[in-house]
């Protein structure tokens, strides 16, 4: 496999889409000019170059250009002093060091993209250089380059510092639940908004369950919560669903959508990532155990870094570094320099995008085009994610790995490791003991085989135990069968040996950050490829959301430490702004800024400034909890809003972006599948641990170690039982969506090369189908039918059980009527069958006909 | 973060278009159109349509349409690397010139180059335009594939199928713009942040009972009747339930689905049943049972038809040619699972006078290289195979707006860098656009601020080819 360059793959809309940077007018590299060139050097450039300039570069690279590519003008001596966002196209004297030379070998820049020119051609270029690159052309109009302009930059709202905004007077102040609920009636009031009625009570309990949980609510808790008429009763269920682990297997989710995370490494040959799920396992204690958002920042950048007080504490500190693994790596790259650049690029997105809401991505190859990120901005970050190398290349082949850290061990944890190791080697033992045996046995029937051929060809007949043979024929053919049996079973035995052995160490590793043997600040890589080095930049952040100046970084150290600091300092105006924002999101289907993932001066503005820093305010007030925000947010009057349309308030705002109603939504892939489960009674809960089934042979590729490839995954057998646990916890696969549950495919799922901190939520007609055919469904309908009927006896009973099951309220009386309706025409359509088998049937009907409703689909 | 939650009415309607057999609804869908609905072309189209023939796994260009005299004279012997040092692969070490598996021609009028595996194709030489020249960064088939179909290589975008359906609509509001038949892979077909509406629809051409050609499109229940009836229950929840919300665009689009998944359990099979095709038809495409281009026949036949009723842009995958190992083998038999096919169709499309509004395109998502490749490291040499290579490769194009019997670009002495009429991948998609009135630089959408495009920032569209 041979790799051209990458070509520029990001670079931003055209250049007169100016932002709000600044273009600085360039005259002092005029300034640069050496003696005046003399007539022989400015006729060679009339004659060799001037012509070639105005044929293959004038179109894209002049005044008259309609779109100037790359921000390069070639028209002028100073535009080509100048340069573009790659910085100047040409030095004068030195052809080696101009990028112009570069570009016209084709040598990591492709000029012109339509063809190389003739040798002959180039050669006048370098010529021309060295000589001094006389050239008598005065720039047209300016010849602009952009340089950020960070005090102008800073007045964009999201970079301002968080402020504690006065809570804002109502006139009815009796609406107000929490504090922020005057934000929000503030806002409606001011617009001549009312809120709508609130929910019912089934309504929002099933709302909060689903939200907070992603399961909804049993029908004993329905009856708990109707029933308790005390004041609390709304916290003692919110703080019940807090208290869950549900609870951290819902959120968690939401975070790993920011992550890429997947059971696979990259895209190619499905090549497992069988550390993966520790990050899993961590994000959803983390949400459980409500770690504080600094402290969980701090352990995802630089949690190898962190000192920490026992065992356990150093493995979940390591393991946190998973965020900056579990991306779509192309680990099959054969190119490793530009491995490493894809990687770190990665990195720096996922960390713009999950933490600042920035497009940090868009300044590897220049400046970025709208928000005040610069190229050193990127490459200060990019510098101490590549001092600390998350792959290696493997000894054979073009494949690389992602790092991995051995995990400490408590002294229980390591003799419970030992212990199955041991066990596992007995195993392994048996098995080559067997296959001994076995091969043992087989070259005795092949002897006797060859023998018994010999015979038969009519040779000097063999004697066997000093008796000669007479019935060689059938003697042949129970041999054979024999051999071939031996064969057979050795045949099976090789593989599963090779599985033991591949699988024998039962250490536990992580995916994780380690600082690498030689951290050091490095060079902006122009046009984003490591073989074209520009200046080499101090390792830091982004300038325009710091406060102060990034601290020095110690000899050794990566940086990964201090900007994990950073990230996580109260004073930081975009990460408790982002973080906030996505919980609030998550609850009411919109952000406060509905670009979640995107703050910048492209983004949308907030809806609820005030509220937004308000949130914020209180959040870093709280502790940077998680918990404590979801909790008042939940119990908040604005939360409570029924999701009835009202006529009036949609013609003023039809998007209720001042949130006069709750925004319904439809369920998400694991939302959906989950409750389908806790609907059916099936749901069964887990501890979590690897979603990859790598102990069933059958599911590996050829195990060898050094092979061509390195070995990959089908999930051909599933584990015992996986049909029912949390969606959370089956594989995610990044090319096929082939594990034997295909409902994340149909319902919006994240694509696993994608961070995203929302979901699409698409309406097409293969969901359609596959709520009225797919298999997942019709199963659950068939279990909550038949517990129906052994449950409750009696059709009124198990009709409401249903509708509360399925509904999370009762059955009014129109519905009632309708589903004995429907039962009685299937009855009378349905004559076959004994019957409890049809009544078995139409209850199946019933149940797949309310798991196929809006209402089931639907969180309103 | 996407820009189309808050989804109109309007466009729901437009979504539950996006189906087979979607005729009931069709007085429903007033303006099924993309959001470019001016529908106004950029430039005058020259085609209405596209049909793509991928060819997944990288066909060996060295033995289809070119032949390298200094690779010939050379066959088995030594060759100098022409890679950069950094660049590793596995099994190439000896570098070892390999000639062409079978001879290549000269063919028809214009002479163009083609190798004697493809008879069927060497007939219609004058049709097509041979790019000799195709250009594209990644050897490997996953970035590779992605970036054909959307572009780039890692994000997640749209494809180019999804980008024609949201640029120009669909031709008939009963069916899809974008039908992907045998999709290798969800992002080929994917809309990325374009509405879901645009999203391609996979479909699979079953070659027996078992196999659907859509998803979840059997019954489950134990008749039609039950099922309609069950479905009658929902619907009657569901209408209870948007009376109570006072309306939702979102659940209104579900319950028109409903109806429309409903009657594709039936439209569909139809659709896909070739049993009412004549038989020339089906000799025509190399179609039959126990013959080697029976599926591809198939898949190409039903191309035509939904090319014919008005979709915008349907792709036939046709996979298998990765040929690392015994490529003298394994390439003939796979040219003779395509070779009619896709001739058979060129033919069909030109005897229906539709080639002159339709594009044809057929290509890998690279090419391989001109020196052998042996990754067991025992195989004797006429058992060697070819690497992946990106830096040229071969690609032709047919049908309105291009230039038949031209063969544009040249690679140098042994094949493997472009000297003369470098296409990009970005250029072909440019190209593509062009003919289909569309300019690429306008064809955008606005995400986390920054205007989107099939092209990025590249793209120019080749002039020299266009008729």
């Amino acid at each position: 496999m041979s790799v051209s360059v990458a070509r520029p793959n990001r670079d931003v809309a055209p250049r007169s889409l100016v932002f709000s940077v600044v273009l600085g007018l360039v005259s002092s590299v005029a300034a640069q000019d050496q003696a005046a060139p003399t007539q022989e050097q400015l006729n060679f450039f009339e004659t060799k170059i001037r012509p070639v300039l105005v044929t293959h570069c004038h179109e894209c690279h002049s005044s008259e250009s309609k779109i100037v590519q790359g921000g390069l003008r070639v028209d002028s001596r100073d535009g080509l002093l100048q340069g573009g966002d790659n910085g100047p196209a040409i030095v004068s004297g030195q052809p080696e060091q101009s990028l112009l030379i570069k570009a016209l070998r084709h040598d990591g820049i492709e000029m012109p993209p339509k063809g190389k020119l003739p040798a002959s051609v180039i050669r006048d270029f370098e010529t021309w250089i060295l000589m001094g690159a006389a050239d008598p052309r005065v720039a047209k109009g300016p010849v602009g380059v952009s340089a950020v302009d960070l005090e102008e930059g800073r007045k964009h709202w999201s970079f301002q510092p968080v402020r504690d905004p006065p809570i804002p007077a109502v006139h009815d102040a009796s609406w107000p639940v929490d504090p922020l609920d005057h934000f929000v009636l503030a806002r409606l009031e001011q617009a001549g908004l009312r809120p709508v009625a609130d929910a019912d009570r089934y309504t929002w309990l099933r709302r909060v369950s689903l939200d907070l949980t992603g399961l909804p609510p049993t029908p004993g808790e329905i009856e708990t919560f109707v029933r308790d008429n005390s004041p609390h009763a709304c916290e003692i269920v919110v703080d019940r669903l807090l208290r869950s682990r549900a609870f951290g297997e819902r959120w968690a989710r939401h975070w790993l959508d920011l992550t890429g995370y997947a059971d696979m490494m990259g895209t190619s040959n499905s090549v497992f990532a069988e550390h993966a799920w520790r990050y899993r396992d961590y994000l959803i204690e983390a949400f459980q155990n409500d770690k504080p958002f600094d402290r969980f920042v701090r352990e995802q950048i630089a949690g190898d870094l962190l000192p920490a007080a026992s065992p356990q504490e150093r493995a979940e500190n390591i393991t946190a570094t998973g965020f900056l693994m579990v991306g779509d790596v192309e680990i099959v790259e054969p190119d490793k320099a530009k491995l490493e650049a894809d990687h770190v690029d990665t990195q720096v997105i996922k960390i713009g995008t999950a933490f600042l809401g920035m497009t940090l991505g868009c300044a590897r190859c220049h400046d970025h085009k709208f928000d005040p990120i610069a190229l050193p901005d990127y490459y200060g970050i990019a510098g101490m994610l590549r001092s600390s190398p998350a792959t290696h290349k493997i000894p054979f082949g073009v494949w690389s790995k992602l790092n991995s850290t051995e995990l400490p061990e408590t002294p229980e944890q390591k003799a419970a490791r030992q212990k199955l190791e041991a066990e596992h080697a007995e195993k392994l033992a048996a098995m080559k003991g067997e296959q001994i045996k076995l091969e043992t046995e087989k070259k005795t029937v092949d002897e006797q085989l060859a023998a018994v051929g010999a015979s038969l060809d009519g040779q000097v007949a063999p004697k066997l135990g000093g008796e000669s043979r007479s019935d060689s024929p059938t003697e042949k053919t129970s041999l054979t069968k024999r051999r071939d049996e031996l064969a057979e079973q050795l045949k099976k035995l090789a593989p599963r040996i090779q599985h033991a052995e591949f699988f024998a160490s039962k250490v536990p590793h992580a995916f994780a950050m380690c600082d690498g043997a030689q951290p050091t600040d490095m060079p902006i890589y122009i046009r984003g490829n490591p073989y074209s080095p520009g200046d080499v930049v101090p390792r830091g952040t982004i300038r325009v959301a710091s406060w102060d100046a990034f601290p020095p970084i110690p000899a050794g150290q990566s940086g990964r430490l201090q900007l994990a600091d950073w990230l996580a300092d109260r004073h930081n105006p975009l990460t408790p702004r982002v973080t906030v924002n996505r919980i609030w999101q998550k609850l009411f289907g919109e952000g406060l800024v509905r670009t979640v993932d995107y703050f910048g001066t492209r983004g949308e503005t907030p809806s609820h400034p005030e509220l937004l820093d308000h949130l914020a305010t209180r959040f870093l007030q709280n502790g940077w909890s998680q918990k404590q925000l979801i909790r008042a947010i939940v119990l908040s009057r604005a939360y409570r809003l029924s999701s009835t349309n009202d006529n009036a308030a949609n013609k003023v705002d039809p998007d209720n972006r001042l949130l006069w109603r709750m925004n319904r939504q439809r369920l998400d892939a694991e939302a959906l599948r989950d409750q389908l489960l806790a609907v059916s009674g099936e749901l069964k809960p887990t501890n979590g641990g690897p979603g990859l089934v790598l102990e069933e042979p059958e599911n590996c590729g050829e195990l060898r170690q050094s092979g061509v490839n390195p070995p990959n995954y089908t999930h051909r057998k599933p584990r015992t039982g996986e049909e029912f646990v949390r969606t959370i916890y089956l594989p995610v696969m990044r090319t096929s969506t082939a594990t034997h549950d295909n409902l994340r495919s149909f319902f919006d799922f994240v694509n696993p090369a994608q961070i995203a901190g929302q979901r699409n939520q698409t309406v097409v007609p293969t969901q359609s189908l596959f709520v009225m055919n797919n298999e997942l469904f019709r199963k659950r309908a068939k279990t909550l039918a038949d517990q129906l009927i052994t449950d409750s006896p009696q059709v009124d009973a198990r009709l409401n059980q249903l509708w509360l099951r399925a509904f999370s309220r009762p059955i009014t009386t129109a519905e009632r009527d309708a589903a004995l309706t429907f039962l009685a025409e299937l009855e009378a359509s349905l004559d076959s069958q004994d019957a409890s088998t049809r009544e078995s049937l139409h209850w199946q009907e019933l149940c797949h006909s309310l798991l196929a409703s809006n209402e089931f689909l639907f969180r309103i | 973060m996407n820009q189309f939650r808050t989804i109109s009415r309007r466009r729901m309607l437009q979504t539950t278009a996006c189906g087979f057999g979607g005729l009931a609804l069709a007085d429903l869908v007033s303006a099924a159109n993309g959001p470019r609905a001016d529908g106004r072309p950029d430039m005058v189209p020259r085609v209405k349509r596209v049909i793509f023939l991928f060819m997944a796994g990288g066909p060996s260009q060295h033995d289809l349409f070119q032949e390298k005299k200094f690779i010939t004279d050379r066959h088995g012997q030594k060759i100098d690397s022409p890679l950069r040092k950094e660049v590793l692969q596995v099994g190439t070490e000896q570098y070892l010139a390999l000639g062409t598996v079978a001879p290549i021609r000269p063919r028809g009028e214009s002479g163009m180059m083609i190798s004697d595996l493809l008879p069927h194709l060497a007939k219609v030489a004058d049709d097509i335009c041979l790019l000799r020249g195709m250009n594209t960064d990644n050897p490997q088939h996953a970035s590779a594939v992605n970036q054909f179909h959307t572009g780039v290589f890692t994000e997640v975008r749209p494809s180019m199928g999804a980008w024609i359906s949201y640029g120009l609509g669909t031709e008939n509001r009963n069916l899809p713009g974008f039908v992907s038949i045998h999709a290798p892979g969800v992002r080929t077909y994917g809309s990325g942040f374009l509405p879901a509406e645009h999203q391609g629809t996979p479909l699979t051409v079953p070659l027996n009972d078992k196999t659907l050609p859509i998803e979840n499109l059997r019954n489950v229940s134990s008749s039609d009747a039950i099922q309609q009836r069950r479905m009658g229950l929902t619907k009657r929840l569901n209408q209870r339930l948007i009376e109570d919300l006072r309306g939702d665009a979102n659940m209104e689009g579900m319950i028109q689905n409903m109806e429309l998944a409903f009657r594709m359990q039936t439209t569909t099979p139809q659709l896909v049943d070739l049993s009412n095709e004549t038989q020339a038809a089906l000799d025509l495409y190399g179609i039959g049972s126990g013959k080697e281009s029976d599926k591809n026949g198939r898949a190409c036949l039903l191309a035509r038809k939904l090319s014919e009723s008005g979709v915008r842009f349907v792709q036939v995958t046709m996979d298998g040619w990765d040929h690392h190992g015994d490529i003298r083998t394994l390439l003939p038999k796979l040219c003779q699972q395509t070779d009619q096919p896709v001739v058979g169709l060129l033919q069909d499309l030109k005897q229906r006078g539709l080639l002159d509004d339709t594009l044809v395109l057929w290509s890998g998502e690279f090419g391989r290289t001109p020196w052998s490749q042996d990754v067991t490291g025992t195989a004797p040499f006429d058992k060697h195979g070819r690497e992946h290579q990106p830096e040229s490769f071969c690609a032709w194009m047919a049908g309105g707006g291009v230039k038949g019997g031209l063969t544009w670009g040249e690679t140098d002495e042994m094949g493997y860098r472009v000297v003369e009429g470098k296409v990009h991948i970005h250029d072909l998609h440019a190209t593509m656009l062009h003919l289909l009135g569309i300019d690429h630089t306008r064809l955008t959408w606005n995400q986390v601020g920054r205007d989107f495009r099939l092209t990025d920032v590249h793209g120019t569209v080749v002039n020299e080819i266009l008729a």
